[in-house]
């Protein structure tokens, strides 16, 4: 962690450089990025409220939410998971901590998120939703996201590295995550014997825990809280471990 | 503070069972430059790397005090769609320093490099040799304490390369070292006091500049 210190004018210049880079050349800019969950939310809402008739009451902010949590883990995932080898110039001709590369492109991701979070509030008011002094603990589930996303980026980079195929991998795993985790519906509809396979998956119960808070306007159960920290600190163990074990070759596989 | 490396033993490194240097061992002190001449793939370039942390020995230690920057290729990090002064801050704190560093020294940097009336123009619009200066002109800047060179990068106009030999002697006037990879005979007498001759991942010879260059001029002659 004292590398974090040392190269902390490092690690901000990556992320505001890959936060300009995302958006300098566009019209529209940040706001695309928040085009499309709105967008599905409008698509999700009409199918599952109007059409089917199967979502929560007030659809729109069981839903939103969820999405957005869960697009913080997909995208930061899927962007970080190139942060080693998009960045060869970086590995292969200087020296400085790699893993930096991948913390400072999740950093991005976080400020990114956070934005997204942030604008869609005003929607999700307007639509119905309860403020509560309970959103205080938003930024404290986020960072546990944060952990993980982290730990899993670390991972996946590395991997990258020598195996390319990585990412289509990765890919599939997200899109049948997208499903398996109670994004569109929720976790009451899946019946008991599945629900410890569900609690695995750590994102189910960060879903939860921001729901709890931003719909049912109560205080997440303690589970929901501490299986996810955990699940975050065991996915950061385990990045950093396949980071340290794989780093010392990246300069020669780039 | 100290510029002093050394490697120990022998030191090698392969990729796919190629071993690109072997059993190379020599030390450098404080304020002694070292030459590294060699004929094309002798590895040269390999061991900058090794002394930079980019590469790691398989067998063997590497040790090192001080700062180091290696030069191997300019602009590292450099972004075509950043702008002058956005790539200097970022290459800047690759290089170690702090953004307040980098500004503070940013004038000097566009005078050296000649870009003065560049600072916000994006990188993409400048010549590859206004990048080049700009990338030398950064590093620099940086103040360390060892120099790794890889004269291959070392293109630019006359004016900018006196500009850059000056710089080179005031550091040896400074008690820096600078490991310098040439082709250059007549640059590495100028500034190192001891040469490392590689040939196919070996060393040569090591020691004293000119009796080992008149080896390496020698072999060459006799081929």
């Amino acid at each position: 962690m004292c590398d974090l210190l040392k190269y902390s004018q490092l690690v901000r210049n990556l992320t505001v450089k890959e936060f300009k880079l995302r958006y300098r050349n566009s019209i529209l800019g940040f706001f695309w990025s928040l085009l499309n969950p709105l967008a599905m939310m409008i698509i999700l809402t009409l199918v599952f409220s109007t059409l089917i008739k199967f979502g929560s009451e007030n659809y729109p902010i069981f839903l939103l939410p969820a999405l957005l949590a869960w697009r913080f883990f997909s995208i930061s995932t899927s962007m970080s998971l190139f942060s080693i080898i998009g960045n060869s110039p970086l590995v292969t001709k200087v020296y400085f901590p790699r893993w930096l590369l991948v913390f400072s492109s999740c950093l991005a991701n976080l400020v990114g998120s956070s934005l997204e979070f942030a604008v869609s509030f005003p929607i999700l008011v307007f639509l119905g939703m309860k403020l509560t002094y309970l959103i205080l603990l938003l930024p404290i589930i986020l960072s546990i996201e944060f952990l993980l996303i982290v730990g899993m980026s670390l991972s996946l980079a590395a991997l990258n590295v020598f195996y390319r195929d990585i990412h289509q991998i990765w890919d599939l795993v997200l899109q049948a995550g997208f499903f398996l985790t109670p994004i569109i519906y929720g976790i009451s509809l899946i019946p008991d014997r599945y629900l410890f396979l569900y609690s695995l998956n750590p994102m189910t119960r960060i879903i939860e825990s921001i729901r709890s808070i931003l719909y049912y306007s109560s205080l997440p159960t303690y589970e929901d809280f501490i299986l996810p920290l955990l699940g975050g600190l065991l996915m950061l163990l385990v990045g950093y471990l396949i980071f340290r074990r794989l780093e010392p070759r990246f300069a020669e596989e780039i | 503070m100290v510029g002093i490396f050394q490697i120990l033993g022998g030191k090698t490194f392969s990729y796919e069972e190629f071993w690109a240097l072997k059993g190379i061992s020599f030390s450098i002190s404080q304020g002694e430059s070292l030459g590294v001449i060699g004929e094309n793939g002798s590895g040269k370039s390999t061991l900058l790397k090794l002394i930079a942390n980019i590469f790691r020995a398989d067998k063997g230690s590497i040790k090192t005090s001080g700062k180091i920057a290696p030069i191997l290729e300019l602009g590292v990090g450099f972004h075509p769609d950043l702008t002058v002064e956005e790539n200097s801050l970022v290459y800047g704190s690759i290089l170690g320093l702090r953004n307040r560093e980098v500004k503070e020294r940013m004038d000097s940097i566009l005078k050296f490099s000649g870009l003065e009336r560049f600072r916000d123009a994006k990188l993409k619009n400048l010549s590859s040799g206004m990048q080049i200066r700009l990338g030398f002109s950064v590093a620099i800047e940086t103040d360390p304490d060892i120099f790794l060179i890889d004269e291959a990068i070392a293109v630019g106009d006359m004016e900018f390369q006196q500009k850059c030999i000056s710089k080179f002697k005031d550091f040896k006037a400074q008690d820096k070292s600078i490991v310098l990879v040439s082709h250059d005979m007549d640059l590495v007498k100028q500034f190192c006091e001891k040469t490392l001759f590689l040939s196919k991942g070996e060393a040569v010879d090591f020691g004293e500049t000119d009796r080992v260059i008149k080896k390496y001029t020698s072999r060459v002659k006799v081929q």
